[in-house]
């Protein structure tokens, strides 16, 4: 292909034309990094407008009036308004890279199945430095909701990058975790979004606020053009963006056929490290990920197992298993917040009933407690197991609730831990 | 050359007095019947005739016709036979005019002369204001029921001229029998573990308060809801004279001793129409699911998949305890105060609801929840969670765990609250209005202050409070003769209530 700059209609930046490549129907990440290993966007788009580059024919044999409904590229491309397009991305801050330029991310230039063009707003800085990923189910338990946004909070405050989906669960709590990160220097912690919408189209619409809030801390970055919705086979690829990112894949909770299952294997594809958060092993919502487990991957307990994992320096000396006295069973592991990690609840910290007598309230309330458990247990089981009566169990949940000791969502009560999301809206 | 006979034909759940008149003249042979029959009133020309031959009586070859009066209603059914063929042998001149002075007669008769029950006897024979009414043999104890009327049974048409003539005496009327014994649906004490649904199933029984069960499949909510109607005391006489009747005129089995002494139960299939609930119908109005479980117990097994424009139909007859069908032909009212219980899944998945213990998504949840309307939910006083048994739980109860209470145990307290309900003026707790809770029902200072706090939160409407309050009595009654309400029994009120559909997993 010859270059003809004159070619190309205007004074646009190439980037312009980068982001147009992408709009062009049927294009997705395979054929633009085919079209944008051999020459730059302009000299592309230039090739496309004068029908020199034409639209690859599809897989298989196409039904006539589908095939007659196939657009060309070159009359696709010449209704384009890339001018109003160009001015509409910069107002809203959306800035555009591809393979070849130099703002495109470093990891993902030799990727084997690379993006060809990328958009995002923000600051794309954060993810020359250590990233990991942490990823999950959108529908989770509290218990993995309060690990992936602890490892989000602790990983952002070691100074690492935590990547992730922005999608609802595990997802947006590692995000939240990190925002709520205080590092001296630079206030919010470091985090980037991968999404499989437009940049600009908020998805899950509930979002909205949190990747406002992404953009500010970090980064949301999309393979897919501004303006569009996310269509179900930008999800798969959207995972292996996030693969390609990062350092390292934390897997926390997963379903038996869930999306972030995509992930570890396009890291594991990658030869990037993944790890795994165990989960408990009746629930459906751990079982992908303990499947995962004990397919290889090693454990992660929270951040400090992977900072230990990424060869960085934990900011505690950790416990060594053959310094344990012999005869001593394991003892209780340092944590990063030891006095955090404790339950807040003393059972004097509960409010006495007006009829029975301090012991016997303490006892009672004990007995709740453990009935309770650290799963989400409904009243029933609480009721079975401790013994009490259903009243009494209520007067006492709710002292527990009031001391901070235990949780509820909908009528499931679990015993919390520190640094569990609560519903930001 | 004329006669008229009484008969009674069913409207409703209701007998409707109908004056059977003959007129037979000279003339061609002919015989008609008018005043508005419907179809199966109209056959009963050929069932008279043929009956006449079998029973070796002579058919006049004159002119007859048959006014069923008032005529301006429609009759039904085939009760009206034997007093159209009474009333045409004493027009004939083949029975002499006092043999049937104070008499009715209500029967069907078969080709071979034979007399026959028909449905909703018990409401039919009430109708008739006379001093002796002629039934079928199968149908003397059902009219036996109703007071100050002489049953006069008998078993063909042949006896019925011969002891209307003298000649030959009535059959006895069978004695009553003896109230059938409590229902073997299962017991109360087959539940294992549970102690949530145990208490709600206990706490429906003595308040009459409206129960949801929700919970995954196989977590026994069937098993629950069928052994409520062994825990609520028997039925008054009233009462179950009224059940009787509905149920006679529903065409619905009648138990043993004829009269219905156990509350009944009803579980209507989720494809049934809005027709087959609360009643109507277009040839005869009949009575739907919900008037017979009149005074008894209507169970709605998964609630979510019934049409909601059928469930909705239910709100009216909730609140008033009646459902009054209107059609262009005239309207009906049928009794249905039910004890409403109902079950349903937590989600579309099967699981069991929990944070994480759930594949559906949260669109997928909502979108069930919506199924069932906010104002049908809110008629549920408790809604409660019930569980699939943990295995572990369950090994250790195996054996070593003595059974629960039974159903006898329970009940007894149940006819204990149901009692001090009593006291206060109303049959259950759920009845009592919003503005005698306070003068009936009060609370001690510190479950006010809860209520205050739960309102204040937001947790609690205003409708929410009364009903709360209702159950937390229920509640008291149910631990024995006590002041006003502690909080104690608010929170296992508040426990007792939550909501079914609420999205379990949080969004971040």
């Amino acid at each position: 292909m010859t270059r003809r700059p004159g070619e190309a209609s205007c004074s646009l930046p190439a980037a312009a034309f980068a982001g147009a490549l992408a709009a062009l129907p049927g294009v997705g990440p395979a054929t633009l990094h085919g079209l944008l290993s051999q020459a730059g966007p302009i000299e592309v788009w230039d090739g496309v407008r004068r029908g020199e580059i034409v639209r690859p024919p599809g897989r298989g044999v196409l039904p006539s009036e589908v095939a007659g409904r196939r657009v060309g590229w070159a009359d696709a491309a010449a209704q384009m308004p890339l001018q109003a397009w160009w001015e509409a991305w910069c107002r809203r801050g959306i800035e555009i890279t591809w393979l070849g330029d130099g703002r495109f991310p470093d990891r993902l230039r030799c990727d084997p199945e690379p993006p060809g063009v990328l958009f995002w707003r923000g600051c794309l800085d954060r993810l020359s430095g250590r990233c990991v990923a942490v990823v999950g189910t959108r529908r989770c338990s509290p218990d993995g909701r309060a690990s992936a946004y602890d490892l989000g909070r602790d990983l952002a405050n070691a100074g690492v990058c935590v990547v992730s989906g922005l999608a609802l669960g595990i997802d947006g709590a590692a995000h939240l975790g990190a925002l709520d990160a205080k590092l001296p220097a630079l206030g919010a912690g470091a985090t980037v979004g991968v999404a499989a919408s437009g940049v600009d189209v908020a998805y899950p619409a509930s979002h909205a606020a949190l990747w406002e809030r992404v953009v500010a801390a970090g980064a949301v970055i999309s393979e897919t053009p501004p303006g569009r919705p996310a269509q179900a086979w930008r999800f798969p690829s959207r995972n292996r963006v996030i693969a390609g990112l990062v350092d390292m894949v934390v897997v926390v909770e997963s379903h038996a056929s869930g999306g972030s299952l995509i992930t570890a294997d396009k890291a594991l594809d990658r030869g990037i490290e993944v790890r795994v958060v165990p989960g408990g092993v009746h629930a459906p919502s751990t079982a992908g990920s303990n499947q995962l487990l004990y397919d290889g991957p090693g454990p992660v307990r929270d951040a400090t197992d992977v900072l230990d994992a990424l060869g960085m320096v934990a900011r505690r000396p950790r416990r060594i298993g053959r310094r344990r006295p012999p005869g001593v069973g394991r003892t209780e592991q340092p944590r990063l917040h030891p006095e955090a990690r404790q339950p807040r609840l003393q059972p004097d910290g509960v409010d006495p009933g007006p009829s029975s007598t301090p012991a016997a309230t303490t006892q009672a309330a004990g007995a709740v407690l453990e009935a309770v458990g650290w799963r989400p247990t409904s009243i029933n089981r609480i009721v079975d197991r401790s013994g009490q009566t259903v009243g009494a169990v209520g007067r006492i949940l709710e002292g527990l609730r009031d001391a901070g000791a235990v949780e509820e969502d909908n009528g499931w009560w679990w015993r919390s831990r520190v640094g569990d999301v609560r519903d930001p809206q | 050359m004329f006669a008229v006979v009484p008969s009674s034909t069913l409207v409703g759940v209701d007998g409707l007095t109908v004056r059977v008149e003959v007129h037979v003249t000279t003339g061609l042979p002919q015989f008609s019947i008018v005043g508005l029959p419907d179809a199966s009133c109209r056959e009963a020309k050929d069932r008279v005739r043929a009956a006449f031959s079998s029973s070796g009586l002579a058919w006049p070859q004159k002119r007859i016709t048959v006014n069923l009066a008032p005529t301006g209603q429609r009759k039904v059914g085939s009760g009206l036979d034997l007093a159209i063929a009474v009333a045409t042998l004493v027009a004939a001149g083949q029975l002499p005019v006092e043999a049937v002075r104070g008499c009715g007669f209500v029967g069907e008769l078969g080709l071979d002369g034979s007399v026959r029950r028909v449905d909703g006897t018990l409401a039919l024979v009430a109708a008739l204001d006379v001093e002796a009414v002629v039934v079928g043999c199968d149908a003397a104890s059902e009219a036996a029921l109703v007071p100050n009327r002489q049953v006069l049974p008998a078993a063909t048409l042949r006896q019925v001229v011969s002891a209307l003539r003298g000649e030959e005496g009535w059959s006895p009327v069978p004695p009553p029998a003896p109230p059938s014994a409590r229902r073997v649906d299962g017991d109360l004490a087959d539940v294992r573990g549970q102690p949530l649904g145990r208490l709600a199933v206990e706490v429906a029984a003595a308040g009459g308060h409206h129960l949801l069960l929700v919970g995954p499949p196989g977590a026994g909510k069937t098993m629950l809801a069928r052994r409520l109607p062994d825990l609520l005391p028997a039925l008054s006489v009233e009462d179950a004279l009224d059940v009787t009747r509905i149920h006679s005129a529903a065409g619905l089995r009648l138990p043993e001793g004829v009269m219905v002494r156990r509350p009944p139960f009803r579980a209507p299939h989720h494809t049934a129409s809005s027709v087959s609930l609360v009643g109507g119908g277009t040839a005869q109005m009949r009575p739907g699911e919900i008037s017979c479980a009149h005074r008894g117990v209507l169970f709605l097994d998964e609630l979510g998949e019934f049409a909601a424009d059928v469930l909705d139909t239910l709100r009216q007859p909730l609140e008033e305890g009646r459902v009054l069908v209107c059609r262009a032909r005239g309207s009906v009212a049928f009794p249905a105060r039910f004890l409403l219980v109902a079950a349903t899944n937590p989600c579309p998945c099967g699981g069991d609801g929990s944070p994480g213990g759930c594949r559906c998504s949260d669109v997928a949840r909502a979108r069930y929840g919506t199924r069932l309307s906010g104002p049908l939910l809110d008629r549920f006083d408790l809604r409660v969670g019930i569980e699939r048994p943990d295995v572990s739980d369950l090994m250790a109860q195996m054996g070593s765990c003595p059974a629960g209470e039974s159903s006898a145990e329970v009940a007894a307290r149940v006819t204990s609250a149901r009692e001090r309900a009593f006291e206060r003026g109303v049959l259950g707790n759920a009845e009592i209005p919003g503005s005698r809770l306070d003068a009936v029902a009060p609370l001690t200072a510190s479950a006010r202050r809860l209520l205050e706090l739960r309102l204040r939160q937001g947790k609690l409407s205003a409708r929410g409070l009364h009903r709360v309050r209702r159950v937390a009595q229920t509640l008291a009654d149910l631990r024995g003769p006590s002041g006003p309400v502690d909080d104690e029994a608010v929170h296992g009120a508040l426990l007792l209530r939550v909501e079914p559909f609420a999205p379990a997993a949080v969004t971040s």
